[in-house]
């Protein structure tokens, strides 16, 4: 009876089960591959809408200058630095300009589509940083795409510390072109006009690389005091970005991209 | 036209995939006067609410899923939009469209600017319940933060939405009502 039953409901039903579970399947494992067919097919329709190539080239020749001018001295520092303490100061990798071809797909979430990929030496968690500073991390890589999560994420962290004082924190994107620092200590050493910049203690971005200003300090936020910052790079009018390639430093498993919360905790301990 | 059943089935569904493929494409990309506070229109959630407006429950509930599970592949998955879009769909296939709505370009305007309202909604919860119970290495925003967001970004996605909602209801819905002709005139 109940076989009798099973055979009728599947007669009536099994098509459009098979056809839901077929559907529910390939919509789980699009979400599991990140995309990623999708953006080969999006960087392959947007190829023609790319901002030309000369622009890349100025970009680079500027950068280049600005490179060899900086090398030399540089060189010199180095060779100072490596006298007073023992570990090898860090550079940041070689740069891969990559036009932007596309923003956010979804508006809770800050990233940004980029038309170049594994084929031109991009790996996740490569730092993406545009004219101005600092902007954010590979999150994930098709052959000719990738996906880039900006540091104005909510999920973002990154480890900082204020140019002139050198009090460090962890700052977090709001989902804006302002982020916000939690400062380690009490009563930090920040006030409205500094720079900021990645700090030393960071794990998944290389030191120094500037990050933007601080805008308002209110120092009686609970539980730490807040600080907000605006970001050099404007990232809503950029064209072109360029991508330095970054090995992590290998402490402890990483959770999470971008998140760097632990390893500054361990530090400040 | 005379065509067998099968090869209708065939077109249908790819002419529907390829309608998803296309608000795929369109998610990531800005076109001028397309943009308000940064934010487009929704795209994938038009498509939940034009697929579910004149289907059933299940129907509309497998689609808002699958199509929440997409949205989530071209994005970051974490908090999932699938849910929301389920629940979309679930809302859209039982709204009593006979009694109170008519299917012209208002109605369906509405239709869309109350859902995106309910969908950001939503997000926007799922936002505060990370906030108030962070998973494993996950760190977002706080309260007041995911609301002075939200007011911001729901109402720019919504009006955006409605606006745009027509260019993609009417031409899938012509589409899909004249499949179900050919289908009822081939059956009787």
């Amino acid at each position: 009876m109940f076989v009798y039953a099973m055979r009728q409901w599947w007669g009536r039903y099994g098509v459009t089960t098979g056809i839901s579970i077929v559907v529910l399947l390939g919509a789980w494992s699009f979400r599991q591959s990140n995309g990623r067919i999708l953006y080969e097919l999006y960087s392959q329709i947007s190829r023609p809408f790319e901002v030309p190539e000369a622009r890349e080239k100025s970009l680079i020749d500027a950068r280049t200058r600005e490179l060899s001018a900086k090398l030399e001295e540089q060189r010199q520092e180095n060779a100072r630095l490596r006298q007073l303490i023992d570990e090898a100061p860090k550079n940041i990798g070689e740069p891969t300009f990559a036009p932007i071809i596309g923003r956010s797909a979804n508006h809770w979430w800050q990233d940004l589509v980029i038309g170049r990929g594994k084929a031109d030496g991009i790996n996740r968690g490569d730092v993406v940083v545009a004219p101005g500073g600092l902007i954010g991390r590979v999150s994930s890589v098709s052959a000719h795409a990738s996906r880039v999560l900006l540091v104005s994420d909510a999920s973002s962290r990154v480890g900082v510390t204020v140019t002139r004082s050198r009090a460090a924190g962890v700052m977090r994107g709001v989902s804006s072109t302002l982020a916000v620092i939690e400062f380690f200590e009490k009563l930090p050493d920040v006030k409205p006009g500094d720079a900021i910049t990645t700090s030393h203690f960071s794990q998944r971005f290389p030191a120094g690389i500037p990050i933007g200003t601080v805008t308002s300090v209110d120092l009686s936020a609970s539980p730490a005091p807040l600080v907000k910052v605006e970001l050099f790079a404007p990232i809503a009018n950029l064209e072109w970005v360029s991508v330095h390639s970054h090995v992590d430093k290998p402490l402890n498993p990483q959770p999470k991209l971008n998140s760097e919360v632990e390893i500054l905790l361990e530090e400040d301990e | 036209m005379r065509w067998s059943k099968l090869s209708r089935k065939l077109t249908n569904g790819s002419v529907t995939l390829a309608s998803i493929v296309v608000c795929l494409l369109l998610s990531p990309a800005r076109f001028p006067g397309m943009e308000l506070l940064g934010v487009a229109p929704n795209w994938l959630l038009l498509w939940v609410v034009a697929w579910s407006i004149n289907r059933n429950f299940w129907q509309a509930a497998l689609a808002g899923w699958a199509v929440g599970l997409l949205q989530d592949g071209i994005s970051e998955p974490v908090p999932t939009r699938a849910l929301s879009l389920l629940i979309i769909g679930i809302l859209t296939a039982s709204l009593k469209k006979k009694k109170y709505v008519q299917e012209d370009f208002i109605s369906v305007s509405l239709i869309v600017f109350a859902m995106s309202v309910i969908a950001e909604t939503i997000v926007a919860l799922q936002f505060c319940w990370y906030a108030w119970r962070p998973g494993d290495g996950l760190t977002f925003l706080h309260f007041d933060e995911v609301w002075s967001y939200y007011q911001d970004v729901t109402l720019a996605s919504a009006l955006l939405s409605s606006l745009w909602a027509p260019v993609l209801y009417y031409p899938l819905n012509y589409w899909w009502r004249h499949m179900q002709l050919l289908e009822a005139n081939s059956t009787s």
